[in-house]
């Protein structure tokens, strides 16, 4: 039950940013995603010793994120969120038709590890429905047919660029990682409020409301 | 009466603990005005009126939660009504309150009927098949505050089931409401947070992270405050409805904490037993050996009948004829008598009875365990009489642990302990060679002290009179350490407390089963004291020369000094030297539940009742007694002071002591000694052992006889592992898991290593461990040397 040197750093400028060392636990866990791909028995252990907590505790908040997987999922896992207004506007057929083309099922892998899909609760990007989300990057106002080839150049190593945020999109272990707290260095890139977050501002602005 | 929880009633109302200063708070619940203490929770202040809210999270010993939402109420204060019905678990009185409960406010009755639809969606309703059937909460308040019919049509939630936890705890997922009531306790009373609620949503459930199973010395608390049928205890299930049962409160025979415990029996057999309700000693829990270690009881090798030994053979023979033979046996010959530290106070003052008047003789040890000269000096000077008790606990500065592992020796003091670190971050200090998990859940400042030196730590300690020194009967085995508790007591004027393993122990030291003290804690050595009681026995005299302790009883015997033994209940594996050559030479009489190594010497064996067999009491370390009936109604064995009576019939010398009964009632008359106690002198250390020094005690679930027979509780046993420090460890070349051998000139035991936190120089060993019992192997004490090597 071992991390290595740089790992074990990283762990312990995770728990010294918290006046109580069990604050910690969420990013350790998404340490152990970037290192391990998912939360193994062994993450879970290595963190309950480091907290000396028990191992139930930390089993506990593992199992109650979703975010926090227990098992492998795929190098991009594609999230497409089924909540109502995406799925209104497409995200139940998006998800089916992802299913299909890639003939795996909710929360499954493609045989080369490439992709894995999910559906997923609401990201508050309604304005953009409906949303997918690869490694929890926005991929806004998809259809059916650009979410299959947004998989398929994923599988084959194109690296499409996200609609809003980071210029590329990050594996699941390195996204992991950033979501641990360290920073990927693409933090300022692309588009944070997009033409359709700010439709409203610019309507009231064109109605002379005083803002 | 509606059952609220097992073992507590509706009509139990909960005592509120008083908080100093202690501010009034006035308020008014359906209509009737009621004054309660601040802080007091809404829920608690309507069981002082006599009404009774619906609940399933609440439990008046943990945190509230608020976790069930049953207990809603409407709440308005000082006319500013809540816009909805509030949890009244959770909220605590203010003036000027309006609570209307489900009696007044039809939309608390419609909101607290709405949360049971809810809870029973997914509930199984296998009220039939289930345990708590009859008496569970879930159940009861289903009736009361439910709906006949459920509107619910889809399909219920399934598991599999049921999931073992632990080998003795089985969880039903589906029954589950989700209170959190187990979690919380085991996280906040017992500090063992191995069980917790996982996943989430409709999948929310209890469980165990899968390598690590719910293996806390205090698990079957969890069974018991389960308010449905979720967690249940393996020896229990399907095997009987809670109204076919028979409930009496009894005491724990197992340690010296004194826990009130409840029996349940169907057809004289126990099915189960319960922790009773008492405040000052276990609140409402009890440990997992207390609850389930009673299958040695109905153990099917159980002694019927009188048997005598006739050419080296044991047989039966009727009670008449056994009684002749022992009387014949005993009479005139020099006796001593070993009683063990088992009996009830009853049975104790049979035994001292029946050595000073019978066989005219002091010569009585209760210690079937290593002792000294300086434990007897102490145990007569600073124990006998003494009321150091739990309370102390509760208002103590500093509690200094010495010679004694609360967790495993005597868990309720461990919880006590805890509660006040808990709550008040109590100061303690454990002077230790190793400082275990127990000490670690007590936030325990260790002073790591080779077995033998714990004079230099205790010296090094400053206490005030509202310390206390809590020695367990292991520092007998330390020349010197109970002498440095009395200087630091005497120092500093902190309370002395000692806390022997047994359950028989302090109370057979109050009635004088042991040579230096007679009946109520009169010395031996004090003439009038022996008159007084020769005087309450209608003797003529009584004998004046100070009795031999065990060890010297058995030399003696092995010397031909004495020429027969009188025993009950002792194993003689737990002494330091097994006396098989005394046993051997002497005419035994033994009084025994089931054959033991003693019955294999005996010349005639009298069987005895069980606990659960025959009325009695127990003394807890705070000498304090708890007595208890008759559990099994139609039993037959007798009690020892009763076998022991007409026994002293037959040899002419009558104590009569009729029964258990009888016997109290003679303890009480024959009161204790209001004269000078007995004066202590100090004992110096010895030098330090060559090689390395051992440190031992026993862990709670252990090859302990009265464990027998009950491998669902053996199956959370700790593991016997050999304990040495890292340090240690490198030197010989072992890591965690690697074997070591530990060798004496008697014999050698091999068991893996793990590193822990404790002296270089010092190996701890389990002293009785199933397969490991270190002290029968290795005939080693602490602080004695051994040998340490490794691999096999």
């Amino acid at each position: 039950m071992s991390y290595d040197e740089k790992t074990n750093g990283q762990m312990d400028a995770i728990i010294a940013r918290y006046p109580r060392s069990r604050s910690a636990i969420m990013p350790m866990l998404h340490l152990i995603q970037s290192r391990d791909g998912f939360v193994t028995p062994t993450g879970i252990e290595f963190i309950s010793e480091k907290l000396g907590l028990t191992t139930a505790e930390v089993y506990a908040v593992a199992t109650f994120y979703s975010q926090y997987k227990r098992k492998p999922v795929g190098e991009y896992h594609v999230g497409v969120c089924t909540n109502t207004l995406c799925a209104v506007m497409g995200g139940d057929a998006i998800f089916a038709g992802l299913k299909d083309h890639l003939g795996v099922g909710n929360d499954e892998v493609t045989n080369d590890g490439k992709i894995s899909v999910e559906h997923i609760e609401c990201n508050a990007a309604c304005d953009y429905a409906p949303v997918v989300m690869v490694n929890w990057e926005f991929f806004d106002n998809q259809t059916v047919e650009s979410a299959k080839t947004l998989v398929d150049d994923l599988r084959s190593g194109k690296n499409p660029a996200p609609t809003r945020g980071a210029n590329k999109v990050s594996t699941f272990k390195e996204t992991s990682e950033l979501l641990a707290g360290f920073n990927d260095g693409h933090a300022e890139e692309g588009v944070q409020a997009g033409p359709a977050t700010l439709l409203g501002l610019k309507i009231a602005k064109e109605m002379g409301a005083q803002l | 009466m509606t059952t609220v929880d097992s073992g507590r009633t509706e009509s139990a109302v909960t005592p509120i603990t008083p908080i100093a200063p202690v501010e009034q708070i006035n308020l008014i619940i359906d209509g009737f005005e009621v004054t309660v203490p601040k802080g007091t929770l809404v829920i608690r202040a309507a069981e002082q009126l006599g009404i009774q809210i619906p609940r399933f999270c609440d439990h008046p010993l943990l945190a509230p939660v608020g976790a069930c939402r049953q207990c809603l109420v409407d709440i308005e204060i000082n006319g500013r009504a809540f816009p909805k019905p509030q949890a009244s678990c959770t909220i605590p009185v203010e003036n000027g309150m309006i609570v209307k409960t489900q009696l007044t406010s039809e939309v608390a009755q419609k909101a607290q009927e709405g949360v049971m639809e809810l809870l029973l969606v997914n509930h199984p309703l296998d009220c039939p098949v289930c345990d708590k059937g009859g008496e569970c909460p879930l159940q009861n308040q289903a009736m009361s505050t439910g709906q006949s019919e459920s509107r619910f049509e889809g399909t219920k939630r399934k598991f599999e089931k049921p999931v073992n936890i632990s080998s003795q705890v089985l969880l039903d997922r589906e029954r589950c409401i989700l209170c959190a009531r187990c979690t919380r306790f085991s996280e906040e009373i017992a500090g063992d947070a191995f069980i917790s609620l996982n996943e989430r949503g409709a999948l929310q459930q209890v469980g165990i992270y899968e390598k690590d199973p719910f293996e806390s010395y205090f698990s079957g608390n969890t069974v018991q405050i389960c308010p449905v049928g979720a967690l249940t205890g393996s020896a229990y299930r399907f095997r009987s409805r809670p109204f076919d049962l028979v409930s009496t409160p009894s005491v724990c025979e197992h340690c010296a904490s004194g826990c009130s415990l409840r029996t349940d029996v169907r057809r004289n057999k126990t099915l189960r037993r319960l922790a009773g309700d008492d405040s000052n000693v276990n609140e409402e829990w009890n440990c997992d050996k207390g609850r389930w270690a009673f299958q040695y009881t109905m153990a099917k090798d159980r002694i019927a009948n009188p048997l005598i030994r006739e050419n080296g053979q044991l047989r039966e023979a009727s009670w008449p004829e056994a009684l002749a033979a022992a009387a014949a046996g005993l009479k005139d010959k020099r006796t001593g008598v070993l009683v063990g530290g088992r009996s009830t106070v009853e049975d104790a003052y049979g035994y001292a009875k029946f050595a000073r008047v019978a066989l005219n003789t002091n010569d009585i040890d209760f210690r079937s365990r290593p002792h000294s000269q300086e434990e007897t000096d102490f145990l007569a000077a600073h124990v006998v009489g003494s009321k150091v008790n739990y309370q102390d606990i509760d208002t103590a500065d500093h509690v200094v642990l010495v010679g004694f592992e609360p967790e495993e020796e005597s868990p309720i003091i461990f919880l006590r302990i805890r509660k006040q670190v808990q709550k008040r971050a109590l100061e303690v200090t454990a002077v230790t060679p190793y400082l275990s998990r127990g000490f670690k859940k007590l936030n325990a400042k260790a002073v790591l002290t080779t077995p033998g030196q714990e004079a230099t730590a205790l010296n090094g300690l400053s206490l005030t009179s509202k310390s206390i020194i809590i020695s367990g009967e292991r520092l007998a085995e330390l020349a010197g350490g109970l002498s440095a508790v009395v200087k630091l007591a005497n120092k500093s004027g902190a309370k002395i407390a000692w806390v022997p393993r047994r359950a028989g122990e302090r109370g057979a030291i109050e009635v004088g089963a042991i040579g230096n003290l007679l009946p109520g804690g009169r010395p031996v050595s004090d003439a009038t004291a022996r008159v007084d009681l020769a005087a309450a026995w209608g003797v003529d005299s009584l004998p004046a020369e100070i009795g031999k302790n065990a060890d010297q009883i058995l030399a003696a015997a092995n010397a031909g000094q004495l020429e027969a033994l009188v025993i009950g209940g002792v194993d003689p594996f737990d002494m330091q030297q097994p006396p098989v050559n005394a046993l051997e030479k002497t005419f035994i009489v033994s009084l025994e539940m089931r054959p033991s190594a003693i019955t294999e010497f005996a010349d005639v064996i009298f069987p005895i009742a069980a606990v659960t067999e025959k009325s009695g009491s127990f003394m807890s370390w705070a000498g304090t007694s708890r007595s208890f009936e008759k559990a099994a109604p139609d039993a037959e064995h007798r009690s020892d002071a009763y076998v022991l009576s007409i026994l002293s019939d037959a040899m002419g010398t009558p104590i009569n002591l009729t029964g258990s009964k009888a016997a109290a009632k003679e303890i009480a008359a024959v009161g204790s000694w209001d004269g000078a106690r007995a004066t202590f002198t100090a004992t110096q250390a010895k030098n330090l052992h060559e090689g390395v020094i051992l440190a031992t005690w026993r862990h709670l679930l252990d090859n302990g006889s009265l464990q027998a027979n009950e491998p669902n509780l053996a199956g959370t046993a700790r593991k016997n592992l050999a304990r040495v420090s890292a340090k240690f460890a490198n030197e010989l070349g072992v890591k965690n898991g690697d074997l070591v051998t530990v060798s004496t000139d008697r014999g050698s035991l091999a068991l893996p290593i793990e590193v822990s936190e404790i002296l270089d120089g010092v190996i701890w060993l389990p002293r009785n461990g199933v397969g490991a019992e270190s002290l029968r192997i290795l005939g080693a004490l602490n602080g004695d040397g051994v040998r340490v090597r490794k691999g096999i």
